[in-house]
């Protein structure tokens, strides 16, 4: 339906003239807002990654690769490289975990259903700076987990969980979920049952129909489903700041600490421009592989 | 009927998720109500006695405040400018409307750290620095997407042949409105409206780098409390947010069709 179908029964006589004044009362507040609120700031953060440094945590303005050049290092590979690693891994985790359970709830009964999508926006929406604490109070000292693992010999008396790796992983996995659960709610709810059901009635086992026929029609979401636990990853601050130590920062961490810290914006804004182009790429190749795969199959 | 294998497996699989989901939450809530000073899992004594030291603390009482007016704020504010675009969307098709929405969907994905950086060196620009409003502002056009879409599967539910009847009845645009967008709707905007004040009042990293320093939100002072040396009312806050979004989207699911909302169009049984 195009709005010329909804117009032909509406009076014909000012038809051409009303909705672009109606159009343009709709949407110059909200056009000047994202204006103001989104375009601006872009620009602003990216003229700002090539403005001149000046003392005292000021910058002018400029046009120099200074802070680029810093992007040149090895310590920014590093940092990046361990940002993706940590992403990855938690994306490999994610989405095994959250693509088998979305499939679950999408074949409950609505009541279960809206019990696990209440649970899950609950729990999604709980501050990164709750969960952190929590995971804190869980994985501490003196704590029952740390008890049990003293017991039982994996752990040295007195030792603890956390700063590590596998604290700041368990804590991205623990805020990822949900998101990627419900990331997944849509297209798996949506997947006909009698795709299945033909493939059991051709002799097809329940967890091969998963893996040949749900698996593959699923491709194109799995991918952006790791792509959506990468930026969560790049974005995230709290988690590796108090759950890892300084091997364990993001990318996010030293964009903090350039601005907030070292009053060096203009580094932090570069940063920030590479981060975003980075995103751009995995975008790119995500949505190239996934229509590759599509042709092929 | 005995449950078979797969069945068990798959019991097994959610109820282990059910508890890695549920596990800090229990956490928070057991110390709450622990008796004692010292951060300790499991708690030894139940009192009340944090949450009476909560309610009676300016400072606690005043972050809770200034949380609830800017999620409330904000939240009224996406809702706002996101009903015109997805109305222009729906009714005109006017192209304009999706670029905007696209622009609003696409920031959705930007980084946290990303988007709080060129939200704070905007507002250090203007000179308008260290204000409530700025954290209004800056959340809302984060979380534009959330409004966008909700009300984007709202207009969809509408039914375009009863649209259209009212207008070959003669009715105006308005009377349109009034009729048959207005009351399907409004279930659409209230849950809008709720999930965007849920996640505004749970942020910390935009807040912080907009307007951290003066306008000091629940999730901020829960932070410096926990890095200044634990106080247990910090557990308190913590429960006040727990309580909140989960009765929030308990409602939600009782105002709206919940799985219609999160984007399953195949009909569900009951």
């Amino acid at each position: 339906m195009t709005a010329a179908d909804i117009g032909l029964t509406a009076p014909t006589g000012d038809l051409q003239a009303k909705p672009r004044w109606i159009l343009a009362g709709l949407l110059t507040g909200p056009a000047l807002y994202i204006l103001i609120m989104a375009i601006v700031p872009a620009f602003l953060m990216v003229q700002l990654s090539l403005a001149h440094r000046e003392v005292g945590g000021l910058w002018s303005p400029g046009f120099e690769l200074t802070q680029y050049r810093q992007l040149a290092t090895p310590l920014f590979a590093r940092i990046m490289g361990f940002s993706l690693l940590l992403a990855l891994t938690g994306a490999a985790i994610c989405v095994s975990l959250a693509f088998p359970a979305a499939y679950f709830i999408t074949r409950m009964r609505r009541r279960a259903q809206v019990a696990w999508l209440v649970f899950l926006l609950g729990s999604l929406s709980l501050s990164e700076v709750l969960i952190v604490f929590a995971f804190q109070v869980l994985l501490s000292t003196s704590g029952t987990l740390a008890g049990a693992l003293t017991a039982v010999g994996l752990l040295a008396p007195g030792g603890s969980l956390y700063p590590n790796f596998p604290a700041v992983l368990t804590c991205l996995v623990y805020l990822l979920l949900p998101y990627v659960i419900l990331f997944f709610y849509p297209a798996l709810s949506q997947l006909d049952p009698e795709v299945e059901q033909a493939a059991a009635t051709m002799g097809a086992s329940r967890v091969s129909t998963f893996a040949r026929v749900v698996l593959p029609m699923m491709r194109r979401q799995i991918l952006t489903g790791v792509l959506l636990v990468v930026i969560f990853t790049f974005g995230a601050y709290l988690t590796p700041l108090v759950l890892g130590r300084p091997p364990q920062w993001t990318i996010a961490i030293h964009i903090n600490n350039a601005a907030m810290g070292a009053g060096n914006l203009p580094l932090a804004a570069a940063y920030a421009v590479a981060v975003v182009a980075f995103m751009v790429a995995l975008l790119v190749v995500t949505r190239l592989l996934s229509r590759r795969r599509e042709a092929e199959a | 009927m005995n449950p078979d294998p797969a069945t068990i497996l798959r019991r097994g699989f959610l109820g282990l998720l059910a508890l890695f989901l549920a596990a800090p939450l229990i956490v928070v809530l057991s110390v709450s109500f622990n008796a004692t000073r010292r951060m300790s899992f499991p708690p030894t004594e139940f009192s009340l006695r944090w949450y009476g030291e909560f309610f009676g603390d300016h400072a606690w009482m005043a972050s809770l405040e200034r949380s609830l007016t800017i999620a409330g704020l904000a939240a009224l504010v996406s809702v706002m400018v996101a009903l015109p675009i997805t109305y222009a969307i729906w009714r005109y098709q006017a192209k304009a409307a999706a670029v905007l929405a696209g622009i609003g969907g696409a920031l959705f994905l930007i980084p946290g750290v990303v988007a709080a950086l060129m939200l704070s060196a905007f507002w250090g620009v203007t000179g308008h620095v260290g204000r409530l409003e700025n954290v209004v502002l800056s959340h809302a056009i984060v979380l534009l997407g959330i409004p966008l879409s909700l009300l984007m599967v709202g207009f969809r539910t509408i039914d375009q042949a009863q649209v259209e009847a009212a207008y070959t009845m003669g009715a105006r645009d308005s009377d349109a409105f009034r009729m048959v967008v207005r009351p399907a709707m409004t279930p659409y905007i209230l849950c809008a409206l709720v999930f965007v004040f849920v996640l505004s009042i749970n942020e910390y990293l935009i807040a912080y780098m907009v307007a951290g320093f003066t306008v000091q939100t629940l999730p901020i002072k829960i932070f410096a409390n926990m890095r200044q040396g634990y106080e247990p009312t910090m557990c308190v806050a913590a429960v006040i947010f727990m309580v909140m979004g989960f009765s929030a989207f308990a409602l939600m699911s009782k105002v709206a069709d919940l799985p219609r909302l999160m984007g399953r169009t195949r009909p569900l049984e009951d």
